[in-house]
């Protein structure tokens, strides 16, 4: 039984199969970058879905029916504000920083392994994970103290974009933290090198996605005015 | 792979065989439309195109349905024609044993059939849009004004006042024709608004004779102009739901009656006063029980009532649902049973009562005239 | 050319877990279109439920609740489970042949991506035994799919939902597998600009795919969080939109035609140089042309929605003409392939003659709809129903059959009964247009889709019975087809190398190729390296 050794080298298959990029970007970065632009995709027909609603809308956000007296949903974009004589707390202003953090802290893990520097990239993907996981703790936080003002899935269309909308984008914070932590332990055993990081690419480059589209959620939820209508 | 002889010839027979199926299937269909070929294919002709119109709108698509279709006989002649011709000329014969002539294409043919099919497009895009423009009109200065009210699975016609917001008189499309229907003035420009309950589903509001359909969407009122032909007064155009709507889709069902103008406004005339005139009062007093129904959400709220055999009762129904009709009527025995009284339908939010003779003891149905799946039992004891 | 294959290592695994767990490109291309074809025959089952009760006026078969679910399965199967993924079955067996790799960029993914497929499937079927399927069309319009009183969809349309996510993340993974592919594998000489026009059209095709699919999924989403979690993005009644719905659906579902229709004109691409014995005439202007229907394809979904009153109409309504542009380019170019060839008239040529004249038939009609006012007449009738299924099985089906009979060879090692197949081509060809020209004329006259009953005084009974014939005579003929397909197992003919003289790589390896695809690769300087090798033009190492 002759084996691929026995071919002679120039018209040995397997040689044809780029093992590393020496023409271009390698075949897993190429398919992540394919990837994320189908998710860009998928969180393009979110966004259109509330552009489209909020557009319809004469008020926007909606009055809230629980609230007392009725007043329109409002998303509280600093960490303390003081509503009424009583604190109200939000974490989203603490957690996008955090999240900004971590596309910094993942990049730096990045070049780290570029250089062969495992230490500096394990303890530089340690960190983006943990960011990640407060993110993640963060956002459910808020969902608790939103839903407990009146806002949830079935409280309208406002309810039903938010939390749409910001529910994927955690389902792929998640799936990044996954993602990385995998990268991490991978690096820990030490399967990645100089010459031998793909898979790191990869994951930052997904996790780099989902910072982006935070920050355009963040802008889009929080940060744009809303509108009454004209008296 | 070269074929043996015998093969070969054997599919020669097989196409052959093939061939003549063709000719023997297509010479029976012919002799199924008749053996007058020339009215066969007159049929034909008549069956690729669109029913006479009877709007003037419908007359200029119909026109323009013209014009498209020659260009599209030209091109699947010419097309057709082209492959046709070209698989039985070139059809690689015994000799053919060096390759034809390896041509790789042609840049001045690829320009000629880019270009040419470019002016073509463009020129069928330009007459649509013309006849777009005086085809999907609405304009509030239409004379008579009419709105077609759609639900899970009738119509409702409101006939309008001079502005367009005040409903004059509501007229329900049966689903068995038992006279019902929407008139329209023949000759004046009427403008029909769309509309159907926000809990409600699309549908479509379709008359093939007017060679138009336009979709009746929850949350949005649409309208349309139309103009029935003065010619065509004293006509009945059927009409149809096409938008798939849920279970009874396909029984949603509407007639226009077409009558000309003067007989329109007498017409309506007469039923508005005819619903102005106060009913004469119920007599006071010995009304008996009252029977509470309530609507809301296309559902009755009550799926088991009961009431007192042999004396006249009162049914207080509710109708929750706003902008939608409903009603209460009693069958014997199964909803479809012989119907034993229906109730006024009219839209929601209000109540009415219902005066219902004596019945006898059994059990009943009661069901809603306008949405045949709202169903709930009566039992008279 | 004889080439000669390794012996494979004797398995110690059964056949059967072999196939299951595999990563072969051509095994997993095998599956898919075995799948794809049970999928085809419960679809076409449906169809025969359809058309047995249109056959004549009157609710004889199945109540007016059923009727629905029939034919929203019926289209349901064939779109998600028969011609998207056929097609995609026979891109993931020949691409990596024709561009020289030895398997697809991502083989684990690769078999992911199939057996999504069968579980997605299984899930639909789940509907018939749970109460109902889905039974608000195939196309699922809010508010009906919605939870509404009357609706008359239960649990069937969640499942439904979950099927296709399934299937789109299916289908997007194999996209992405297909363009690294494509772009990153090819063997040496393999320039863009010498591809075959199939590799082209997968290209194409899995552009479309990454980048529309996704925008489905979002729709299904958002659906299944209103029909379960009290949403409202959808439900006019609470600030949604039913048009919203619309909008979302049919930016995938028109680029999704392109999906099911631009791999098929690849294989007619393969199918018509092979069996004329020239070149593609106009290589660059096809690839050119694919391209601009692929772009094209994403400005034309509100051409769905002119009766909405809710579209901007001049603009979708010339998009929708200028397609016709490219495709007619590609008409013309097919047609002058075979223009002064020397046409061998084998099966897989029948189809693609087929492909042209009833694709032409199925652009035309197109034309009609392109036009508003016009639409305003045909919208939501059989016309449309005449359309698509012209442009669908005239097009993508007998695409689909003509490359079948032309890769059938390459991957069993046997040659297909041509006797059978002509009859079959014959018989399909007569059933088709019996079934669905008619179509034409019920449309005209005002039947509209998606009923289950007509009147029988509005005059469409015999055109529905002439159609229902059709309907059983392609059924037969897919009985013939079934016959070949055992009958050349079992005892066709072996094929060899390369049975039909044909141009792309995929004739230079054995008929099965082995695991690693080719021992050596002619030299490649065209888009036909086969037949420049065969013909002395270069090299045949």
């Amino acid at each position: 039984m002759t084996t691929y050794d026995d071919l002679p080298v120039e018209h040995n298959p397997l040689a044809s199969m780029p093992h590393d990029s020496h023409g271009g970007i390698s075949n897993p970065v190429l398919g992540m970058l394919l990837f994320i632009t189908s998710e860009v995709m998928f969180f393009g027909g979110l966004f259109a879905a509330y552009f489209n609603i909020r557009a319809n809308a004469a008020q926007w956000p909606p009055i809230n029916p629980s609230a007392t007296p009725p007043a329109p949903f409002h998303l509280q974009v600093l960490p303390v504000q003081i509503v009424d004589g009583n604190p109200s707390y939000s974490f989203v202003l603490i957690a996008t920083l955090l999240l900004i953090l971590s596309s910094f802290s993942c990049q730096i893990g990045v070049w780290a392994i570029r250089r062969d520097d495992r230490t500096g990239f394990i303890r530089a993907m340690v960190i983006t994970v943990i960011l990640g996981i407060v993110f993640l703790l963060m956002q459910l936080t808020d969902y608790a103290i939103l839903g407990n003002e009146g806002l949830t899935l079935s409280s309208g269309t406002y309810g039903t974009t938010y939390y749409t909308l910001t529910g994927f984008h955690g389902a792929h914070v998640f799936g990044g933290v996954i993602m990385l932590s995998v990268v991490l332990y991978r690096g820990m055993v030490g399967q990645f090198s100089s010459k031998h990081y793909d898979a790191v690419e990869g994951a930052s480059l997904y996790w780099h996605f989902v910072d982006v589209v935070w920050i355009l959620l963040f802008s889009l939820l929080y940060l744009l005015p809303g509108k009454t209508p004209a008296v | 792979m070269s074929s043996s002889r015998r093969s070969r010839s054997r599919e020669t027979a097989v196409f052959a065989l093939a061939v003549g199926a063709l000719i023997i299937g297509v010479s029976l269909i012919l002799l199924f439309y008749g053996a007058n070929v020339l009215k066969a294919g007159n049929e034909i002709l008549t069956g690729l195109y669109p029913p006479i119109a009877v709007t003037t709108q419908g007359a200029e698509v119909r026109n323009l349905y013209t014009v498209i279709f020659l260009i599209a006989v030209a091109i699947f002649l010419v097309v057709e024609g082209l492959i046709i011709w070209t698989v039985i000329r070139y059809r690689r014969k015994p000799g053919d044993v060096t390759l034809p002539p390896q041509t790789h294409g042609n840049n001045i043919a690829e320009f000629v059939w880019t270009v040419v099919p470019t002016i073509i497009v463009i020129f069928m895009f330009i007459v649509s849009w013309q006849t777009l423009n005086s085809v999907d009109v609405s304009s509030s200065s239409a004379q008579t004004k009419i709105r077609a009210v759609a639900g899970q699975f009738q119509w409702t016609f409101e006939y309008l006042d001079q502005t367009g917001t005040k409903v004059e008189y509501t007229e329900f499309q049966s689903l068995v024709a038992k006279g019902g229907g929407m008139y329209v003035p023949a000759g004046r420009t009427v403008q029909l608004q769309l509309f159907v309950s926000p809990k409600d589903v699309i549908h479509a509001f379709y008359v093939p004779q007017f060679l138009f359909k336009r979709d009746v969407v929850p949350g949005r009122t649409t309208s349309f102009d139309f103009t029935v032909d003065a010619a065509d007064a004293g006509q009945t155009f059927r009409g149809q739901c096409a938008e798939l709507c849920g279970t009874l889709h396909s029984t949603m069902l509407f007639d226009v009656k077409a009558v000309t103008a003067p007989e329109f406004d007498t017409w309506l005339a007469g039923k508005v006063a005819e619903a102005n005139a106060t009913p004469a009062p119920a007599p006071s007093g010995a009304v008996g029980e009252t029977v509470h129904i309530s609507a809301s959400g296309i559902k009755y709220e009550q799926t088991d009532v009961s009431a007192k055999a042999g004396a006249p009762f009162q049914i207080e129904f509710e109708n929750k649902d706003a902008g939608t009709p409903h009603n209460v009527s009693i069958h014997q025995g199964s909803p479809t049973g012989t119907e034993v009284f229906q109730g006024a339908i009219f839209n929601g939010v209000a109540t009415k009562d219902y005066e219902v003779k004596a019945l006898d003891a059994g059990t009943y149905s009661f069901v809603c005239t306008v949405h045949p799946t709202m169903i709930g039992t009566l039992t008279v004891k | 050319m004889a080439t000669t294959t390794l012996t494979p290592a004797a398995s110690r695994y059964s056949a059967l877990y072999s196939w299951l767990t595999t990563t072969d490109h051509k095994k997993i291309g095998i599956m898919y279109v075995v799948n794809s074809f049970i999928f085809f025959f419960i679809g076409g089952l449906l169809a025969l439920g359809v058309r047995t009760e249109l056959a004549q006026p009157g609710l004889q078969f199945v109540t007016a609740a059923t009727y629905n679910e029939l034919f929203t399965m019926h289209a349901t199967f064939m779109i998600f489970l028969f011609v998207i993924p056929m097609l995609a079955g026979f891109g993931n067996y020949v691409v990596p042949l024709q561009i020289g790799a030895p398997d697809m960029a991502f083989p684990r993914v690769n078999a992911l991506s199939l057996w999504m497929l069968p579980l997605a499937g299984i899930l639909l079927l789940l509907g018939f035994v749970t109460g109902g399927t889905a039974a608000a069309g195939w196309t699922s319009y809010a508010p009906l799919s919605e939870d509404r009183p009357l609706a008359a969809v239960g649990a069937g349309q969640d499942l439904w939902i979950v099927a296709l996510v399934l299937i789109g993340t299916s289908s997007i993974l194999g996209a992405i597998n297909f363009l690294v592919t494509i772009f990153k594998m090819r063997a040496p000489g393999m320039t863009l600009f010498r591809m075959p026009i199939m590799v082209w059209t997968v290209l194409v095709t899995s552009v479309l795919v990454l980048m529309a699919t996704p925008v489905i999924t979002s729709a299904l989403i958002m659906l299944f969080i209103d029909r379960n979690y009290g949403g409202a993005f959808f439900d006019p009644s609470r600030g949604g939109d039913a048009i919203l719905y619309q909008n979302i659906f049919w930016f995938y579902s028109h680029p999704a035609v392109y999906v099911m229709i631009l791999p098929a004109m690849g294989m007619v691409s393969e199918i018509l140089p092979v069996f004329s014995r020239k070149p593609l005439f106009g290589y660059k202007a096809f690839i050119f042309a694919t391209a601009a229907i692929g772009a094209l394809g994403f400005s034309v979904w509100a051409h769905h929605m002119f009766t909405t009153g809710a579209v901007y109409l001049p603009f979708f309504s010339i998009m929708t003409f200028l397609i016709a542009i490219p495709t007619g380019v590609k008409m013309f170019n097919w047609v002058f392939t075979m223009w002064r060839g020397q046409l061998m008239l084998k099966t897989p040529l029948l189809f693609a003659i087929g492909f042209l004249t009833m694709f032409l038939i199925g652009g035309i009609n197109g034309a009609f709809s392109a036009s508003v006012p016009v639409d305003f007449a045909l919208h939501d009738t059989y016309w449309v129903v005449a359309h698509l299924h012209y442009v669908l099985f005239g097009g993508s089906v007998f695409g689909v059959m003509g490359g079948f009979y032309y890769w059938f060879p390459k991957m069993t090692g046997r040659m297909m009964n041509e006797t059978v197949g002509k009859v079959q081509f014959a018989v399909m060809f007569i059933g088709f247009n019996m079934t669905f020209f008619p179509m034409h004329e019920l449309g005209l006259a005002g039947m509209p889709r998606r009923i289950a009953d007509y009147s029988s005084t509005a005059g469409w009974n015999d055109l529905n019975l002439v159609a229902t014939i059709g309907g059983f005579t392609i059924a037969f003929s897919m009985l013939l087809f079934l016959w070949n397909v055992f009958l050349s197992l079992r005892s066709g003919p072996v094929a060899g190398d390369d049975p039909w003289e044909g141009n792309t790589l995929e004739w230079a390896t054995t008929s099965p190729p082995p695991a690693y695809n080719f021992d050596h690769l002619p030299e490649i300087r065209s888009e036909r390296p086969v037949f420049d090798a065969r013909w002395g033009r270069v090299a045949e190492h």
